[in-house]
């Protein structure tokens, strides 16, 4: 008798160490965690206006020269769709995510893309409706 | 440590374990604890602003169309000059054409002659958008109908769901129908549907739509409708506004004062 009645103390003790340890986790945490980012991107959601580096491409030429379509379609949904206008590269550079953004810096050789597109017979629509560097110079 | 203590703790151990197991079986979700990961990216929080302008009418200049000629330069509007094929992303309606439903017996005369200047609605229930098998057309967090042209495909089941006209097709390459191109922004091409963006290519920088800022009567009002300090939201509580065609239930973001 005294047995059991000292299992079933200690059982009850290890609940309420339990129940104890769960209160003291789960205190102060309502809900979702308050994040200062939230606020900071509602407000600005593409005023990250940071002096775009010119010198260096936000990849490897060769990744760019290989995957540059796959990351201006996910640039494109992302913009336009999201509303997540900020890329951030690997070394922490921050870009907007735009097509200008390209044509910033590749636009000063007006047949930065033709060559290479001409050179892989490739005929992407982009020059459609984008204003190519071609005929901005014009 | 005796046999007893051992005891003690041993059993202790097996009733917390007991304790966390019955309540990770009844509430599954206190094993975790909720994290919002949009906070992760720099995303906007969907639906927390929403753009709307107002048009006051009685301000709105006669013959004036310094708006539309900023639009549709700035946005590379084509003009193809026959009004079958036009395309327009801001335009001047007659009175009964703007608001066809609105009484008009005894209306007056001044006012149903008054020109209303009309363009995308920005529906909070935009029936273009259900009726885009492609998604091309969409309705933004912020409020914005907008459009993606890579997607559109030219079925135009959105400018027949549209019930203000507000999107255009482009029936012929628009690009010979510029005078003047705008370089700051695209054009389109054959088979697409166009229609006002809200200048979200000018929201982004922090400036105002072209055609607020073009007004020369200040006649457009531009801002937030889910801010209830906004100056939209003043002028819309302190004036008597319309909506064209409220009873469709598409919630307009673009009011008018008569």
């Amino acid at each position: 008798m005294n047995k059991h009645l000292l299992t079933l103390f200690s059982v009850l003790i290890g609940l309420v160490v339990f129940a104890g340890g769960w209160f003291i986790m789960h205190a102060g945490h309502q809900g979702v965690i308050p994040a200062v980012a939230a606020t900071q991107a509602a407000s600005a959601p593409a005023a990250k206006s940071v002096a775009i580096d010119s010198t260096r491409c936000i990849a490897q030429t060769e990744y760019m020269r290989a995957h540059h379509m796959q990351i201006l379609n996910q640039w494109r949904h992302d913009s336009v769709r999201e509303g997540n206008r900020t890329y951030m590269t690997r070394d922490g550079r921050h870009f907007d995510k735009s097509l200008n953004t390209c044509l910033g810096c590749h636009a000063s050789n007006s047949m930065f893309c033709f060559m290479c597109h001409q050179y892989a017979n490739v005929k992407p629509t982009c020059w459609n409706c984008h204003i190519s560097p071609m005929e901005a110079t014009q | 440590m005796n046999e007893q203590r051992r005891d003690f703790l041993r059993k202790a151990g097996i009733g917390a374990l007991a304790g966390l197991g019955a309540a990770a079986g009844l509430f599954p979700l206190f094993a975790l604890e909720k994290t919002d990961i949009s906070v992760f990216s720099d995303k906007p929080v969907p639906g927390k602003t929403r753009w709307g302008m107002l048009v006051d009418t009685r301000k709105c200049g006669k013959g004036c169309t310094e708006c539309i000629v900023r639009c549709h330069h700035d946005h590379n509007v084509p003009d193809f000059g026959k009004s079958k094929s036009s395309v327009k992303w801001i335009w001047k309606s007659e009175y009964e054409q703007a608001f066809p439903t609105a009484s008009k017996q005894f209306q007056s005369p001044e006012v149903m002659n008054r020109k209303v200047l009309t363009l995308c609605n920005h529906c909070a229930e935009p029936p273009c958008t259900r009726a885009c098998p492609t998604e091309a057309t969409f309705r933004r967090w912020d409020g914005i109908v907008s459009m993606d042209y890579h997607r559109c495909i030219g079925c135009r089941f959105c400018m027949a769901a549209c019930p203000y006209g507000s999107r255009s097709f482009n029936w012929q390459d628009p690009r010979p129908a510029l005078k003047a191109l705008s370089p700051t922004y695209p054009t389109r091409e054959t088979g697409v549907v166009e229609k006002c963006n809200f200048c979200s290519e000018r929201l982004v920088k922090g400036e105002l739509p072209a055609c607020v800022e073009s007004c020369p009567e200040h006649a457009l009002l531009f801002g937030d409708l889910n801010d209830p300090k906004s100056e939209i939201r003043t002028m819309l509580a302190s004036n008597e506004t319309m909506q064209r065609k409220p009873e469709l239930g598409t919630l307009p973001s673009v009011f008018y004062i008569i």
